[in-house]
C-alpha cells in the first residue's frame, strides 16, 4: 500500500503530515516565542508591536535583570527546601514500598490502602488543618529557638517537611509497580547469602532503583517547586518568600509589566527544565522499562 | 558437612478457603554426602520441602535438624545452607565477582583478599574466571547457571539445596551439566537435595530419590529400586519413560479378567494378591515382547495403532481394538532396527514374572516384578 501511494502522487501524504506538525509545533511554541520576544521587549516595544513581533528597536534585556533581581532570594529559598523534600519523599517512598511490597507481614494490604488513599487528599482540603498544625501543634519557630538560621526560615521548614509527607503516598506507589517485578528468589538468594532486611535494601533494592529514582525525582521536583498554594499558607516571613510567590508578585498594582513577567516565568522554570534535560534520558529509561 | 533429618514435617498453607496441606508428614533422611532427588509433579509439595529446610517457609509442625542441629526456627542465613534457584537469582547489578563474593561478605569476617582468592578458586575449579568481571545479563543460560551454582559452592556450606537448577537450559545443555553436577557434587563431598519434577533427572543424579505426591512421600530408594520395586502405582507411573502401563482387572478363579484381556496368575502371584479382588496390572513397555513370542498363555493379538521411532528404538503404541475411533493403547518399545508400522497385526506378550501387581483400590504394590531374569551383576541394592 505505501509503494502504490508514492508511485501515484509523491509524498501528498508526507505533505499533509509535515503541515499537521508545523501546525502543531506553532500551537505549541507560540505562546513560548510570545514570551521570550516580550521579555526582551522594553514597556513601549509591547504596547507598540504584535505580541508576537520580534523587538526590533526597542530591544532591551533589562526585564532579565530586574527580574532575576528580584526572584534571586526566592530562587534560594525555592531551592532550599525543594530539593531535600524531592530527596526525602523520593527515599522514603522507596523505603515503604520496599516494605510494603518485598516483605511479608499481616496489615500490609490495609496499609497500603492508606498510601493509595494519600494520593487522593486535594492540597485545598488540608489548608487549614496544615496551618494550623504548623502554627500551633508543631511550631519550627519554637523548636529551632537556639539556632537562629533555622527559626528564621521556619516557614521553609513546615514547607519542606509537608510536601515530603505529600509525595510520600505517590512516591510509593512509583517504586512499588518497580519493585513488583523484582525477581522473588534474587531476594531470596541474598537472605541466604546472610543479608538482612536493610542490607538487601541498601545492596539490591537501592541499586536497582536508580532509575525510579530519577522519575520520582523529576516529578518531585517540578511538583514541589511550582507550588504556590502551600507557600502562600504556610509562610508568614516576607523574607522566606519562595520563587512562585515572588513571580506572582511580578505583576505589579497599577501597570502590568509584562516584560518582566515573562522573564521572571523563564527565569522560574529555568531549574525545572534543567532537570528535565539533565536527566531526561534516564526519566524516559526509567517510565518505560524502570529495569535494571 | 552433615547429614540432614526431617521428621514429620508438615507445612498448612492457610488461604482465604481455609487451610491447605502442601507438605504432609514426611519424614526423610538424607545421608552425609548424599545426592538425594525429591522429584514429583507440579504442586506436590516438593519445592516447599526445600523452601522449608532454605528457611524461607515456616514449619508448621515436625522437625528440621541439619548435623544434629535442630534448625526449625533459625533464620535461612543462619542455616548455612546454600540454594540454587531455577531462574538463577543473580543480582543484575553485580559482576560475577561480586555475586560469588556476596554471600561471604555478608555472612562471614574473611577479609577481602581471603575473600577474592576464594572466589577466583572457586571461579576457577568451575571454568567461569574469564568470566568474573561481567555482569549476569552479558551472560548465556549456561553461564549464568554455572555462576549461580559457583555462587552457592563458594560459601562452602554444610548442604546444598538445588530446585529445578537445570530447568531453563536446552536438552543438551541439561544432559551435560547433569553429568558435571554429578561429579562436583561427588568431589565436594556437600549434602545435596535436588527438586526436579523431571524423572530423567531423578534416575540419572541421584544417590537416592524420593518421590512426593500431593504433599505425601510415595518412596525414597535407589533410582533401581524405584524403577523396579515401586511402593504403589504413583511411583511405578512416575519413574520410567514411557510410562508403565496399567490395566485395571478382576480376579476371577484365580485369574484376571480385563476389559480386553484375560491374565493367567502364577502361585506366586496368586498368593501376592491375598484375595484382592480388583487389580491393577502394571507392565512396562520394554517388558513387553512384541512377535517372537514363547509363552503363548500370556500372549494377545493386537494392533499397531501409532509408531514413534526414536532412532534407537521405537515406542509402538498397542491396542486390542483397532476399529475404535481413539482406542485405548498401551506402550510397548522394540529395537530401532525393527520394522513396524501402524495397522499391523503382531502378537504381544506380557511375561508373567516382568508384571506387577498393585491394589485397585489404595495403589499400593502387592507384587513386583521378579528380578530373577535382571542380571543382578548389574544392581546393587
Amino acid at each position: 500500500m505505501a509503494e502504490s501511494t508514492t508511485r501515484r502522487g509523491p509524498g501528498l501524504n508526507r505533505i499533509a503530515l509535515y503541515v499537521a506538525l508545523l501546525l502543531m509545533v506553532v500551537v505549541y511554541l507560540s505562546p513560548l516565542e510570545s514570551g521570550i520576544v516580550t521579555a526582551f521587549k522594553t514597556q513601549q516595544g509591547f504596547f507598540e508591536t504584535s505580541p508576537f513581533a520580534p523587538a526590533l528597536g526597542e530591544f532591551t534585556v533589562d526585564p532579565w535583570f530586574e527580574a532575576f533581581d528580584r526572584l534571586r532570594s526566592g530562587l534560594v529559598n525555592s531551592l532550599l527546601f525543594t530539593i531535600p523534600a524531592t530527596v526525602l519523599s523520593a527515599l522514603f517512598g522507596s523505603l515503604a514500598a520496599y516494605g510494603l511490597t518485598n516483605t511479608d507481614w499481616k496489615g500490609q494490604t490495609f496499609v497500603l490502602m492508606l498510601f493509595i488513599a494519600g494520593i487522593f487528599i486535594p492540597y485545598q482540603s488540608v489548608l487549614v488543618p496544615l496551618s494550623q498544625f504548623w502554627a500551633t501543634i508543631v511550631n519550627p519557630a519554637e523548636i529551632f529557638a537556639f539556632s537562629d538560621p533555622l527559626a528564621n526560615r521556619s516557614g521553609l521548614i513546615a514547607l519542606l517537611v509537608t510536601h515530603s509527607a505529600y509525595g510520600i503516598p505517590i512516591c510509593t506507589l512509583l517504586f512499588r509497580s518497580h519493585y513488583k517485578s523484582i525477581d522473588t528468589s534474587m531476594l531470596e538468594a541474598a537472605r541466604l547469602d546472610g543479608a538482612g532486611i536493610a542490607k538487601i535494601y541498601w545492596r539490591i533494592i537501592l541499586p536497582l532503583s536508580i532509575p525510579m529514582f530519577v522519575v520520582t525525582l523529576i516529578y518531585q521536583f517540578t511538583n514541589i517547586w511550582n507550588d504556590l498554594l502551600f507557600a502562600l499558607v504556610l509562610v508568614g516571613n516576607p523574607a522566606n518568600d519562595v520563587v512562585t510567590m515572588e513571580l506572582s508578585a511580578l505583576q505589579g498594582s497599577m501597570v502590568g509589566q509584562y516584560n518582566l513577567q515573562m522573564a521572571g516565568a523563564f527565569i522560574t522554570a529555568l531549574p525545572t527544565l534543567l532537570v528535565y534535560i539533565i536527566f531526561g534520558e534516564q526519566f524516559a529509561e526509567g517510565v518505560a522499562g524502570g529495569g535494571a | 558437612m552433615a547429614e540432614l533429618q526431617l521428621d514429620n514435617v508438615t507445612k498448612v498453607f492457610e488461604d482465604d478457603d481455609g487451610e491447605i496441606v502442601a507438605v504432609d508428614d514426611v519424614s526423610l533422611d538424607i545421608d552425609d554426602e548424599e545426592f538425594l532427588v525429591l522429584v514429583g509433579p507440579s504442586g506436590c509439595g516438593k519445592s516447599t520441602t526445600l523452601r522449608m529446610i532454605a528457611g524461607l517457609e515456616s514449619v508448621t509442625s515436625g522437625t528440621i535438624r541439619l548435623g544434629d542441629e535442630l534448625i526449625n526456627d533459625k533464620r535461612p542465613q543462619n542455616r548455612d545452607t546454600a540454594m540454587v534457584f531455577q531462574s538463577y537469582a543473580l543480582y543484575p547489578h553485580m559482576t560475577v565477582r561480586g555475586n560469588m563474593a556476596f554471600g561471604l561478605e555478608e555472612s562471614t569476617d574473611m577479609s577481602d583478599d581471603e575473600i577474592d582468592q576464594r572466589v577466583t578458586n572457586t571461579a576457577e575449579m568451575m571454568g567461569i574466571e574469564e568470566l568474573l568481571d561481567r555482569k549476569p545479563g552479558e551472560l548465556s543460560g549456561g553461564q549464568q547457571q554455572r555462576v549461580a551454582l559457583g555462587r552457592a559452592i563458594v560459601r562452602e556450606p554444610a548442604a546444598f539445596l538445588m530446585d529445578e537448577p537445570l530447568a531453563n537450559l536446552d536438552a543438551k545443555l541439561r544432559a551435560q551439566m547433569r553429568t558435571e553436577l554429578q561429579r562436583l557434587q561427588e568431589d565436594l563431598g556437600v549434602t545435596t537435595i535436588y527438586v526436579t519434577h523431571d524423572q530423567t533427572e531423578a534416575m540419572t543424579m541421584g544417590d537416592r530419590i524420593a518421590i512426593l505426591n500431593d504433599g505425601v512421600l510415595q518412596q525414597v530408594g535407589t533410582p533401581l529400586e524405584c524403577y523396579h520395586e515401586p511402593a504403589n502405582q504413583f511411583v511405578a507411573g512416575f519413574i520410567g519413560e514411557p510410562s508403565m502401563n496399567f490395566f485395571e482387572m478382576e480376579l476371577e478363579d484365580g485369574r484376571l479378567v480385563g476389559e480386553n484381556f484375560d491374565y493367567e496368575l502364577t502361585d506366586e502371584h496368586r498368593e501376592a494378591i491375598d484375595g484382592t479382588e480388583r487389580v491393577v496390572l502394571g507392565i512396562r513397555p520394554e517388558d513387553i515382547v512384541v512377535d517372537n513370542t514363547d509363552d503363548d498363555t500370556h500372549t494377545y493379538a493386537v494392533t499397531i495403532d501409532v509408531v514413534e521411532p526414536k532412532g534407537d528404538e521405537n515406542n509402538v503404541h498397542l491396542t486390542f481394538d483397532p476399529d475404535d475411533e481413539e482406542p485405548e493403547t498401551f506402550v510397548a518399545t522394540v529395537g530401532g532396527m525393527r520394522r513396524v508400522s501402524a495397522g499391523d497385526r503382531v502378537d504381544a506378550e506380557i511375561p508373567s514374572e516382568a508384571i506387577h501387581l498393585f491394589d485397585a483400590r489404595t495403589g499400593d504394590a502387592l507384587h513386583n516384578r521378579s528380578m530373577s531374569t535382571a542380571e543382578q551383576s548389574e544392581f546393587e541394592f
